[in-house]
């Protein structure tokens, strides 16, 4: 459009043949409350100017043009000679004796010229908008990798939509925890509870139109659907007009896991920009949203394993006690009867009250080392460390077990080398790992044959491991005193080794009935040496005899 | 003859300790709960007591920690019997002046071999 503000006649029918074709739009006007109507209603393109007319007041008119459109592009009708303060206040000059080619010329120029401004304009503005919205997703996606509270993931989700896209009201169906469902609003204004209500269902019915003719994941009626508020200016309330603005509906979904829906409203129109906007950043808090729970299911097992570890040892803990009571009473009754103070025992009833009593006697070592172990478990083993030499362990394990090898026509002897430094440990805890070790020997080692308990000084460097257990000698680093102890029984299949330490994993069910035992011997020593930093393997060659081996570093002077 | 205590809540146990003890012409003094044995003990005055941990009322080290503080009882042996193994079990017993702590299942022979030191 383009106003022409002149009085002089011959000028306005110059014009008016230029534009006789009414492109673009053509008006005149020839005092100032004209033109302030006519560019009220639609700002010009062009606004010419006739300095040359003797009612128009040109310094005054143009201040009023500059105060009301944004960088007008004016054009002044000038003489040859223009004053200095006029042509910083226009564009372009044209004079009476200029051609109509000209003038024509001059003005479809600066038309032009309007026209790349005003789109290099709006190219700007989006470029602006544009790297808004870029900076806002980028800070939420920030945001959102900062937190494993799924709580928060949504708070985030909601600010950064508010950021991006300044809604009016959100309206977000969280799933976050199951049972228990919220809609939390963030809005504006105040919901009166009449609208409250139509959002809720109207939220609820978007929810179930999400899973179409299946059935939703969680059941939501409106009356147990709780309502979180966040309302900007809780002075204006919204009205039902809410409905008719422009929304935006997605849910907040990753594979399999629905955490929800959201439905956000805005008084003017979403661009397709806004739309793609919502679209990532609804999409984006899913994924964090299922690490989150992932985490929590994490976490939840976690304790759960926990607990039940400590009901483990609790009820281990309980139980033995309550066996101990009642076998007491067992033995007791036993040791009378065989002592011979109730009467005479026969040949054949001191064969059976044997029987028993060594059966008593085991299942109280079952009962001990179930003790033993649920403690070592819950770190409530007591450890009474001082510098000792492992030949005396050695010595005094030799000295329990020699009468019951030589019973079993074994030969039980020590190969020790002498002098060797001290080790800094619990000598009960020793002895009774070697005690584990030797006893086991004894039990699976068929008469006629060795057993060996051997001791040597050794660097972390020299220990060889060939077998399932080589990682272990990773650990170790310095001096260490290695005791083995050798037998010649049945040995364990290299498939079965790395069980060996197990609980209750004694390999060959039917033999370990036979001798006895309750299969805990060797996980209590894998954890008794290990509370020593030391740590302990075996190598084995089935039917040819099995080594036991531990390390334990020597004591610092 | 030497009067012995047996305070225990298992009648079982405190049965096969009075029947070997008295095989060994011991006179023997029976209580199945803490608040029983102390009022007997404070009664009979015995020359020894075999005392278990977990008693219902009083149990044994509350026994132990009252009689040893007691200037006429301190110099009665009390041997404790429990079912419990924990080493803070062994140090409580210790504190409360128990002469000896034997763990259940005890056997018997030891425990009248314990008897006999203090008495013979």
């Amino acid at each position: 459009m383009v106003l022409l503000i002149s009085e002089r006649a011959e000028k306005i029918s110059f014009f008016g043949e230029i534009f006789s074709q009414n492109t673009p739009a053509f008006y005149v006007a020839s005092e100032l409350a004209q033109v302030l109507d006519i560019i009220s209603v639609s700002p010009p393109d062009i606004i010419i100017i006739d300095t040359l007319s003797s009612t128009v007041k040109v310094k005054s008119i143009i201040r009023k043009i500059n105060s009301v459109l944004d960088n007008p592009i004016i054009i002044l009708i000038v003489e040859d000679k223009v004053e200095k303060d006029l042509i910083k206040l226009s564009n372009a000059f044209i004079t009476d004796d200029m051609s109509k080619e000209l003038v024509e010329a001059t003005i479809n120029v600066n038309l032009r010229m309007k026209n790349s401004l005003a789109q290099l304009s709006d190219s700007n503005k989006d470029l602006a908008d544009s790297l808004y919205m870029l900076n806002t997703l980028y800070n939420t996606s920030s945001q959102f990798a900062s937190t494993l509270d799924k709580n928060e993931l949504i708070k985030y989700m909601v600010e950064g939509l508010d950021k991006s896209l300044s809604f009016s009201l959100t309206c977000t169906l969280s799933f976050c925890n199951e049972s228990h469902p919220i809609l939390i609003l963030n809005s504006l204004y105040d919901i009166s509870e009449e609208l409250l209500s139509a959002i809720k269902l109207r939220m609820i019915f978007n929810y179930k139109s999400l899973f179409g003719a299946n059935e939703p994941p969680y059941n939501l009626d409106e009356e147990s659907l709780e309502v979180v508020k966040y309302v900007k200016y809780p002075a204006s309330k919204f009205t039902f007009t809410l409905f008719q603005y422009d929304n935006l509906f997605a849910p907040i979904s990753q594979g399999d896991n629905f955490f929800g829906c959201i439905e956000i409203f805005k008084d003017t129109h979403f661009s397709s920009e806004d739309a793609k906007c919502f679209q990532t950043i609804v999409q984006q808090v899913a994924l964090p949203l299922k690490n989150a729970s992932l985490y929590q299911e994490i976490k939840e097992t976690n304790q759960k394993l926990e607990k039940l570890e400590r009901l483990k040892s609790e009820f281990i803990s309980i139980v033995s006690h309550e066996l101990r009571t009642p076998l007491t009473s067992i033995k007791n009754s036993l040791d009378i009867l065989h002592s011979g103070r109730c009467g005479e025992v026969t040949s054949a009833s001191d064969k059976f009250l044997s029987m028993a009593k060594r059966n008593v006697q085991r299942l109280s070592g079952i009962i001990n080392d179930l003790l033993d172990l649920s403690k070592i478990e819950a770190g409530k083993m007591d450890f009474h460390f001082s510098k000792i030499d492992v030949h005396n362990v050695i010595e005094y394990v030799k000295s329990t077990f020699v009468n019951v090898a030589k019973e079993k026509g074994l030969s039980l002897c020590a190969d020790e080398t002498l002098d060797l430094p001290f080790v800094y440990a619990d000598s009960q805890r020793l002895e009774q790992v070697l005690t584990n070790l030797v006893s086991n020997a004894i039990k699976f080692t068929p008469s006629g044959k060795n057993i060996t308990i051997k001791s040597q000084l050794i660097n972390a460097k020299d220990v060889k491991i060939d077998n399932c257990f080589k990682e272990l000698a990773k650990k170790l680093d310095g001096d260490y005193i290695m005791v083995s102890v050798l037998d010649e029984g049945i040995g364990i299949a290299e498939e079965n080794l790395l069980r060996a330490f197990d609980k209750f994993a004694q390999i060959e069910n039917s033999l370990s009935r036979k001798v006895g035992g309750s299969g805990l011997g060797l996980p209590i020593a894998k954890q008794l040496i290990e509370a020593h930093n030391g740590i302990i393997w075996c190598e084995s060659q089935l039917e040819k005899g099995s080594k036991f081996i531990f390390v334990i570093p020597v004591a610092e002077n | 003859m030497k009067k012995i205590l047996i305070v225990d809540d298992e009648q079982d146990i405190v049965e096969s300790l009075k029947f070997v003890l008295e095989t060994s012409d011991y006179i023997c003094y029976c209580a199945y709960n803490g608040e029983d044995g102390l009022k007997l003990a404070k009664e009979i005055m015995p020359d020894l007591i075999i005392l278990d941990v977990m008693m219902p009322k009083i149990n044994g080290y509350k026994i132990s920690r009252l009689l040893k503080f007691d200037n006429k009882y301190k110099d009665i042996p009390i041997l404790m019997l429990t079912a419990r193994s924990q080493e803070e079990d062994k140090l409580i017993g210790e504190e409360t002046g128990a002469d000896e702590y034997i763990t259940k299942p005890f056997d018997l022979d030891y425990v009248m071999k314990k008897v006999d030191s203090y008495l013979k």
